[in-house]
Order: C-alpha cells, then structure tokens, then sequence
C-alpha cells in the first residue's frame, strides 16, 4: 500500500496530532486493558498539552511522535500506580514489563493491528450505530467532543453522555480487544464498514454543522477503511469497494462549493479540478473490489460514483447505465435516498414529465414532508416543464426545511430567479 | 544591544479543553514565532519552568525559612521565559506581540536586563 500512503502525506502531517492521538489511545488500550479506556484517554490528552508547553521553549523534539507516546505511556504507569492500592502489587509490575517491551511498537506494522481491534470494539453491535459512529472518532480519529458536536449540530454535553454510556456499554459487555474469529468476522466487519459509510456520508451530506470539521470526517472514514483494506483478515471485495466510494466522491469534495462558498451542482462543478490522485486510487481500488463473486451494496453505489466521476463532462455522463446500476441497487436493498436518486436519473434519461410522474407515485408511498431533497427535486422538474408557480411552492417549502447556509443561500437564489 | 526577558505568566489548565488539532495548531504558532525571532538573530535564549511553584526561601534575623513555591494554588503562574535583543523597547514589545502566548490568554511580563559592568 506504499503508493496509496504518499497520497496523504500532507493530510496526516496537518492533522499529526489527532492521528497520533488515535494511535496512542489503541497502542495503549491493548498494553493496559479497555477498561482503562478514560485513563488512557486522560493520558494522551495530558501529553498533548505537555508538548503544547514545553516545546514553545525548546522547539520541537527529534522525534515529536515517541516523544509524545512516551509521555502519555509514562502517565498512564503513574496514575496507575496512584490507584495502585485497589490493584494488586503484581499485576502493576506486569504491566510495566509488558509496557517495557512495547518500545518499538509505533514503528512496527503491530500498530495497524491495534487500531483494527479497537475498530472492531468501537463498532461492536452492543452499541447503537450513532454511539459507534462517535466513539470510532473520539477514540481512533483523536477527534475532541466539541468537534464531534459541531460536525453532528449537537451539543457538547449530549456527546459527551453519549460516549461515556457506550464506553460503560463496552465495559460491561467485556467487549474484547481482538480481530473477530472467522466465523464472526463477516458481521462483524459489515458493521464497521456502516459506521465508515456513516462518518463518510455525515461529513458529505450538506445537511449542516461546521464544514471544516465535516470534511475531516470523510477524510477519517478513508483513512480507516484503508486500514481495512490494508490488512489481510479484513481485506475483502467489498471494503474496496467502499473504498473506492470514498475516493470517488472525496475527489470532488472542495469543489462542491465556488470560492464564495456557494454550493455548485454537479453540473456546474469544473472536473479539471477533481484529485486526480484520489481518482486514480478509487480506480484502483475499484479494480480490486471486482476479485470474488461478491456483489455488495457498495459495489454497486461505487459503480455510480465511477461513471460519474470518470465521465468527462456532465453532458456526456452515461445516464441509462447509471439508472439501470440503480435498480439493481433498488432490487438488491431498497432506500429512500437512493429512490429518490433513481428517479434525478430517470429524469435524465425519459424526460420531466416521466420523472415527475415517478416522484408523485414517491411522495404517495413515502413520508416525504420532512425531506428537503424531495421538494428541491421536485421544484426542478417543475421548473423543467415550466411550471413556475409551483415550483416556487417547492423550493419555498425546501427552504423551510434546511437550517445549511449554503443550501439555504442556493435556495433563495433559485426563489429569487423564478420570482422575477 | 540590549536584551529584555519575555515572562510567560500563564494559567495551566487552560488547554486541558483544546483538541488534539487545536493543540497542534497552537504549537505551530509558538513555533513559527520562535523561528521567526531566531532567525532574525533576536533569540537570545528560552527555557520552560517546572509547573510544580518550586521553593521559596526567606531570610530573618540569621535565620532562614524555605517553602514551597507560592505559586501553586495561584491562578498564573511563569510558565517560562524567553530572552530576545532588541534596540529599546519600543521594538522588544513589538518583537514580544507576535508571541501566540497573548492570542491563548496568557500575560507577557517585559523587562529590560541590566548590563552591570
């Protein structure tokens, strides 16, 4: 995987901390126990802030990682031995022998092990998928509880609840940290794979929160199905395909937006600046989800993403292809999204009148009152078959429904356009 | 020319909130600073303060006492200091605002050294 981890060199050094907290926090996890997990955490934090201000003074140490891991390590033996009357004296020296032994351990390829365990852990079907979603970042990614809270719309203290329930949920299961048995392992990984398909998407979606930190939830998403993909118990057809969804979308992720930080449609989104080199690694991993017989959801939703990132032009996209991969998407698993997606397509390939007919036979099955998507779709088909009046309805009502700046400033323009 | 001392008067638990990316980012900015004033050839020298307060030593008709440091349960405490040159202090405090230390809540204490010979 030595060409895939250069793509992001700049990416990990910009966020060295918080991938080194994550890192910390596994490593030191399997040396003390999960039980542990709050100490630990603790620990990394305190380390942090050390480095924050000590190297001011001397600049920064040769080695700002070991320097780092050393420190928090250091803490968690000293807390430790602090609470040491309610352990065992034996049970504290074998800890520091085995911790002895870990020196080289950042170095070594034992901490993508680590980390796969504690991914396993942090989605374990004990919790309810939202926990999963949290702990995965608050553990692993080295994100804080303000930015969880920020990227989610939520407060901090709904977090923080959160994650110390699923943490004591974990605690109480006796939830091991290991790479689940083989016969475990596929349900197991399918539900890590849906809480990196639901980081991915919070951070995609424009549904609102604070947009840097949203991207660094796409960015965390690939980074571990990386990890996944890397290794050879987890790596399976369709986490590369995932992959591959990830990369497909994340290379048109800053130009979603022009420089105002109005959002552009896929029409109006200029191609030549999508990552190339992200591009070139959904291709590849692409390429390795088509091994095997397997055909899963995100072979199929990867399929998607190519055809539109891999077409030169909006114009020139291969529609029917597109509609036809999203009814064997619909026959395999149905979703509403995705439903409602099929029918934009249809629109491309039959025409206004067709598709609107479809999404009225959508609004009457589905409870779409609430759905923002819905009414801006419908407003542009009604704009399509020049039914302006009613299209002003849509968009009025999608307006209602979204508190997103940049969908809401789109929305007035839209509004605004067909008032005059 | 002459150098002044830049106390760095700071409240430890501050950052016990930051982020790991906050935290990193805050680091970026002493460093940059710091290289900035170095390499303009105004870094005279730096160094940390242990947090614990360290000693207080008295001295009363002939006798002595020694404490521990004040500090402690104090609010602020002199993180560290830094030394830089500067022609007067017009340009020292110049030198000295640029430090992030005052952006993050902390308070510089700014003295000139005295040559004495």
């Amino acid at each position: 995987m030595q060409t895939v981890s250069n793509i992001h060199v700049k990416e990990s050094v910009d966020h060295l901390f918080r991938y080194h907290a994550g890192q910390m926090v596994s490593v030191l996890c399997r040396i003390f126990g999960f039980e542990k997990i709050d100490l630990i955490e603790d620990a990394v934090q305190d380390a942090l802030v050390a480095a924050l201000r000590k190297w001011p003074f001397g600049g920064m140490p040769e080695n700002p990682t070991a320097w780092l891991t050393q420190v928090a390590k250091n803490r968690v033996l000293d807390q430790i031995r602090v609470d040491r009357k309610k352990e065992p004296a034996e049970s504290f020296l074998e800890l520091v022998a085995k911790s002895a032994d870990d020196e080289q351990i950042f170095f070594s390829r034992e901490i993508h092990e680590d980390q796969l365990r504690i991914i396993f852990a942090c989605c374990h079907p004990s919790i309810a998928p939202d926990s999963q979603v949290a702990l995965t970042l608050k553990i692993i990614g080295g994100f804080s509880i303000s930015e969880i809270a920020r990227a989610y719309l939520s407060n901090e203290a709904a977090i923080a609840k959160m994650l110390t329930r699923a943490k004591t949920r974990l605690r109480e299961t006796g939830v091991a940290l290991e790479i689940p048995a083989p016969s475990e392992l596929n349900d197991r990984l399918e539900s890590v794979l849906k809480v990196l398909y639901l980081m991915f998407n919070e951070g995609y979606a424009a549904s609102g929160g604070d947009e840097l930190v949203r991207k660094d939830l796409c960015f965390e998403a690939i980074r571990l199905c990386r990890v996944l993909a890397a290794h050879p118990v987890t790596t399976a057809p369709r986490v590369h395909a995932l992959l591959a969804l990830f990369l497909f979308q994340g290379a048109r992720l800053s130009t979603r937006s022009d420089h105002r930080g109005e959002l552009l449609l896929l029409a109006d989104q200029d191609r030549s600046l999508w990552d190339k080199q992200m591009l070139a690694s959904a291709i590849d991993h692409f390429r390795s989800s088509a091994s095997g017989t397997e055909l899963s959801n995100y072979h199929l939703e990867t399929e998607i993403a190519a055809i539109h990132a891999l077409a030169p032009s909006y114009e020139s996209t291969d529609w029917a292809r597109i509609l036809e991969t999203y009814e064997k998407l619909q026959k395999h698993q149905f979703s509403i999204v995705a439903e409602l997606n099929r029918i934009v397509v249809l629109e491309k390939v039959q025409g206004p009148g067709h598709a609107l007919i479809a999404l009225q036979r959508f609004e009457k099955e589905y409870a779409v009152s609430n759905f923002n998507l819905f009414y801006i779709t419908k407003a542009h088909f009604l704009v399509e078959l020049s039914k302006s009046k009613e299209a002003l309805a849509a968009y009025t009502r999608a307006l209602d429904l979204t508190s997103n700046r940049p969908v809401r400033k789109f929305l007035f323009g839209r509004i605004k356009a067909l008032s005059s | 020319m002459p150098n002044y001392m830049l106390l760095l008067h700071d409240r430890p638990m501050d950052y016990s909130q930051f982020s790991a990316e906050q935290i990193q980012g805050v680091i970026a900015e002493y460093v940059a600073w710091r290289d900035k004033v170095e390499s303009e050839g105004k870094l005279v020298g730096g160094e940390k303060l242990k947090d614990e307060g360290g000693r207080h030593l008295s001295g009363q008709n002939g006798t002595f006492r020694v404490t521990d440091g004040p500090y402690t349960e104090a609010k602020e405490m002199i993180g560290g200091y830094f030394t830089i040159s500067a022609d007067n202090y017009d340009q020292a405090v110049e030198t000295a605002t640029g430090c992030p230390h005052l952006k993050y809540g902390g308070r510089i204490e700014l003295r000139e050294t005295e040559p004495v010979h």
